[in-house]
């Protein structure tokens, strides 16, 4: 008996050993033996078949107090061709001495030229392949080469890279500006084969004395801004119908979008709409989306027609004619009737320009209707993206106050100035 | 071949070590069978040869002639465990100054207790338990007065199980005021101490108490039979009846309690636990116990409810936090990168790239100098002690780092570790978690996360297999049965009602509802 048990256990104990040398320790890798992209850019390179690619390197000794302060560069950007950014790294390690990884890649840059193209969902579906490569990493569009735009991209306080692109895409997508693209939306979207995905627009090369608008209505490059800071925009958003980018949208179309879409949160929108009380000037409010939109469809009719009302909350900042709205009611339900109609007019003047010029939806509003079908075969059968252009679809805005700045009162100009 | 191969191994496993040649002692035994003789110099002889007198100093003969009597006598005692005053008192001035005729020595000495024994074997035990024998010419039986007095130390503070509100006596060296300190708390006819002896050579006494009216009486017979299956020689503290009687004895799960507590003695005696004390253990076993019972602390007790469940939920954590911080790190440094925040990752990666160790090699460099600074530091004699937290603090510490030689977030990581594992106060738990993080940190190494998720539920499965004295180490969680819920938080006071049902006491219900 003793000696069954002894043998049993012996024997545990050589098949546990034999477990561990044939699988322990596999794909091990220290960190700090690693190179870590934290952006990577895609371009068509000048031979068929092949990518330019760009990473942009963090060098982890910079900003860590510990290490002791270095001297070198904060990060490294090299550009290599190659079938695929999978074999890529590989020929990068020409050039970079430690294992290349993407555990740590935030955002993926693909130049304009390169979107537009047919081919270019192919590429791009590697990053479902790669283990490395995470769903919540963020595409953008440049308008220029990425390999350019990587380059001329040179923050000045964030030195570092990732914290860059981080605190760039997160505020951007807080303020409305940027649409939430990470590449989980883009396989859902473009899988559903629906609607539109819209991909962040950014530009390293601004134009050259760019017209002024009201303060969202930019594209990445158009803002003017003077200075030493960086020369990098990231503003508007790009449009995928099918995986090929077919257009634009500028900043307040952008922001439209995401208040229409009920999976993006939106948290600071900083806006101006016409003084009623006086034509010349514009009123800043803050745009707070507290409920969800309330979608009801008649998909039954030959033109099916889908009526969205959007509840938002309005913080009104500023006063330039000097209403006091707080004591009167009547100013009041003015203001609230001019907010209603600028927003209205917005609004469907997006969904037009979506169903005329892009034939699609650029919020996932078929999540909405596919509660009208009973099953997915009528679903599929009705075709979304082909019968979107054609829908009767109307946006109505119901407006509730919640206040008119910090302080309330304003001085009587007329007594002011007697 | 294989076969072949494992019974080699197994030969030299079991050959036995050669003994030294043994001297008989058949001529002792068979002399402590008889009864004792008529005469007193006969009896004198006898004794003087057990005990070796005049060589043995403290053994102490007085010979008297009991002048009410006209008989000679004498008296047998162990000057250095009997209370001399009392002897002299109670027993000798009496015996000399008494002038009453009755005859009956029951009659002349006061001590307080008074037996007669005849079989030789049987006063040499008393004797030994600090019993003084009278001894009288021409009577064929022994008188045994209770005169002993063991040295001990006084009642002092509980120090290893401190608590802030709460009883702060401890128990200390001596059963009788062991048994005190519980009596004291439960006034109850039904709290029994029965004492018998475990071993062989020293005659030590274990004390077991129960309350008979709570008990499971399958139970109490199941530890009594553990204790009479005990065959030893000499035990000299408690610790080792509690390797003898527990049931798996090279795991590294603690099946009985050990506290020096009174107060958690009664409380676990109330509920139909045993306890068990040894004559001269400065603590007490109790019997079975479940998992949360290591874990638990009197001091939640003590505390109000919200303050003790949030006692009990950092020490939760704590426990979680001793266990894995070591091995997550290894895991998510080697294996998972990616689930590491950039700013941390990319700390990380700098610190690391001066290192010149691996991260794991890193992790068990600092895990054993931590473990040898607390094992260093308990044994320190306590004027050098100061010098331990020097030179652990600095040379290790910081020197380490700025040598290269370890990464500060590794410091960080063993020391919060090593505080945490503190907090598990239950001696037994505390050496289960710091050995188990070895455990953890190679299964880490090896298989990262995967590893590690796949060990801790071996232990579990492990832990769910274990039992102490029939019950489930995880009970009342799991298997469940009806208690006061008193696992990883516990109720009001007043809503704890139920005895544990794992115990299966007599009594179930402690009160009504409140």
């Amino acid at each position: 008996m003793e000696e069954r048990i002894m043998y049993r256990t012996l024997l545990l104990i050589l098949v546990l050993l034999f477990t561990v040398c044939l699988a322990g320790c596999y794909d091990l890798k220290e960190v700090d033996q690693r190179a870590y992209v934290i952006a990577m850019g895609l371009d068509k390179s000048e031979r068929e078949n092949q990518l330019k690619i760009t990473y942009i390197i963090a060098n982890p000794e910079v900003g860590s107090l510990v290490g002791g302060s270095t001297d070198e560069p904060p990060q490294e950007t090299i550009t290599v061709h190659s079938s695929d950014f999978i074999t890529a790294k590989n020929t990068a390690n020409t050039v970079v001495s430690k294992q290349l990884t993407y555990e740590m890649l935030q955002i993926m840059v693909v130049s304009e030229e390169l979107a537009s193209r047919k081919d270019f969902i192919r590429w791009f579906y590697d990053t479902t392949k790669d283990r490395e490569i995470r769903r919540d990493t963020y595409l953008a569009i440049s308008k220029e080469d990425a390999s350019e735009y990587l380059q001329n991209n040179k923050p000045q306080l964030e030195t570092r890279p990732h914290k860059y692109f981080q605190f760039m895409i997160t505020r951007g997508v807080e303020t409305g500006m940027l649409p939430d693209s990470t590449f989980h939306r883009f396989y859902e979207i473009t899988e559903q084969d629906a609607d539109l995905f819209l991909a962040i627009y950014t530009t390293s090369k601004p134009a050259k004395d760019p017209p002024a608008r009201h303060e969202d209505e930019y594209m990445a490059g158009e803002v003017n801004a003077k200075g030493d800071a960086n020369k990098t925009q990231f503003a508007g958003a790009a449009v995928f119908k099918e995986g090929v980018m077919i257009g634009k949208l500028n900043g307040q179309e952008t922001r439209i979008a995401s208040v229409l879409d009920e999976t993006t949160d939106i948290k600071d929108v900083l806006s101006t709409i016409h003084d009623p009380f006086n034509k010349e000037y514009r009123l800043a409010v803050r745009i707070l989306k507290k409920q969800n939109n309330e979608v009801t469809m008649n998909l039954e009719k030959s033109t099916p027609e889908i009526r969205i009302k959007v509840p938002l909350v309005v913080d009104v900042l500023s006063d330039r004619s000097m209403v006091d709205y707080t004591k009167d009611t009547r100013k009041r339900e003015i203001l609230r009737r001019q907010i209603k109609v600028d927003f209205e007019r917005e609004y469907n003047g997006l969904i037009a320009k979506s169903q005329q010029e892009f034939k699609g939806c650029p919020f996932p509003l078929s999540l909405d209707a596919r509660k009208y079908f009973l099953t997915i075969k009528e679903y599929k059968n009705f075709d979304w993206m082909k019968t979107y252009p054609d829908m009767d679809i109307h946006v109505t805005v119901n407006i509730f106050f919640t206040g008119f700045g910090k302080q309330t009162k304003v001085p009587n100009i007329k007594h002011m100035r007697d | 071949m294989r076969r072949k191969i494992f019974k080699r191994i197994l030969k030299k496993i079991k050959t036995p070590t050669p003994n030294p040649p043994e001297v008989s002692s058949h001529g002792d035994i068979a002399l402590k069978k008889q009864n004792i003789k008529e005469t007193l110099d006969q009896n004198l002889k006898i004794f003087k040869y057990l005990y070796t007198v005049p060589d043995n100093v403290d053994v102490k003969i007085r010979e008297i002639t009991i002048p009410s009597l006209n008989r000679n006598a004498a008296i047998l005692y162990i000057a250095s465990i009997s209370d001399v005053i009392d002897i002299e008192e109670r027993i000798l001035h009496p015996l000399l100054h008494h002038s009453d005729g009755s005859g009956k020595i029951e009659n002349i000495v006061s001590a307080q207790t008074l037996k007669t024994a005849q079989k030789i074997e049987d006063i040499v035990n008393e004797v030994n338990g600090g019993v003084t024998a009278l001894f009288v010419d021409g009577d064929r039986q022994c008188y045994l007065m209770e005169m002993q007095n063991f040295q001990s130390r006084s009642i002092g503070m509980a120090e290893n199980e401190v608590v802030l509100k709460g009883p702060k006596e401890s128990f200390t060296e001596k059963a009788i005021i062991n048994i005190s300190l519980v009596r004291k708390l439960i006034r109850d006819e039904n709290l029994v101490a029965e004492r018998t002896v475990i071993s062989k050579r020293s005659n030590n006494g274990l004390f077991m108490l129960y309350v008979k009216d709570l008990v499971n009486d399958e139970l109490l017979n199941e530890v009594k039979s553990r204790i009479s299956k005990l065959d030893l020689a000499a035990v000299h503290s408690i610790s080792f009846v509690e390797q003898l009687i527990e049931e798996r004895k090279s795991s590294l799960f603690p099946t009985v309690l050990y506290t020096e507590r009174p107060d958690r003695a009664s409380a676990f005696l109330e509920e139909g636990h045993i306890v068990l004390m040894l004559d001269s253990s400065p603590a007490c076993l109790i019997v079975p116990t479940t998992f949360w019972a290591h874990f638990h602390n009197p001091e939640e007790h003590y505390l109000r409810y919200p303050y003790g469940n949030f006692t009990r939920l950092l020490r939760f954590l704590a426990l979680f936090i001793a266990l894995f911080i070591s091995p997550l790190y290894v895991a998510i440094a080697n294996y998972h990168s990616g689930m590491i925040p950039p700013d941390l990752l990319l700390a990380i990666a700098a610190t690391r790239e001066k290192v010149p160790f691996p991260a794991i090699i890193e992790i068990i460099m600092m895990e054993f100098a931590f473990e040898l600074i607390r094992e260093a530091g308990l044994r320190v004699p306590s004027p050098i002690g100061p010098t331990i937290g020097i030179v652990g603090a600095l040379i290790l510490g910081q020197a380490a780092v700025q040598a290269n030689i370890i990464s500060p977030l590794v410091i960080i990581i063993v020391a919060l570790g090593g505080l945490t594992s503190f907090a598990i106060n239950d001696v037994n738990l505390n050496y289960t978690v710091r050995l188990m993080k070895f455990i953890f940190i190679f299964a880490a190494g090896i298989l990262g996360v995967y590893g590690l998720t796949a060990s801790f539920i071996l232990c579990l499965f492990y832990m769910v297999s274990i039992k102490s004295f029939g019950v489930p180490y995880l009970a009342p969680y799991t298997p469940t049965y009806r208690s006061s819920e008193d696992i990883v938080t516990r109720k009001r006071i007043g809503s704890e009602r139920f005895r544990p049902g794992y115990l299966k006491p007599k009594d179930s219900i402690k009160k009504g509802e409140v």
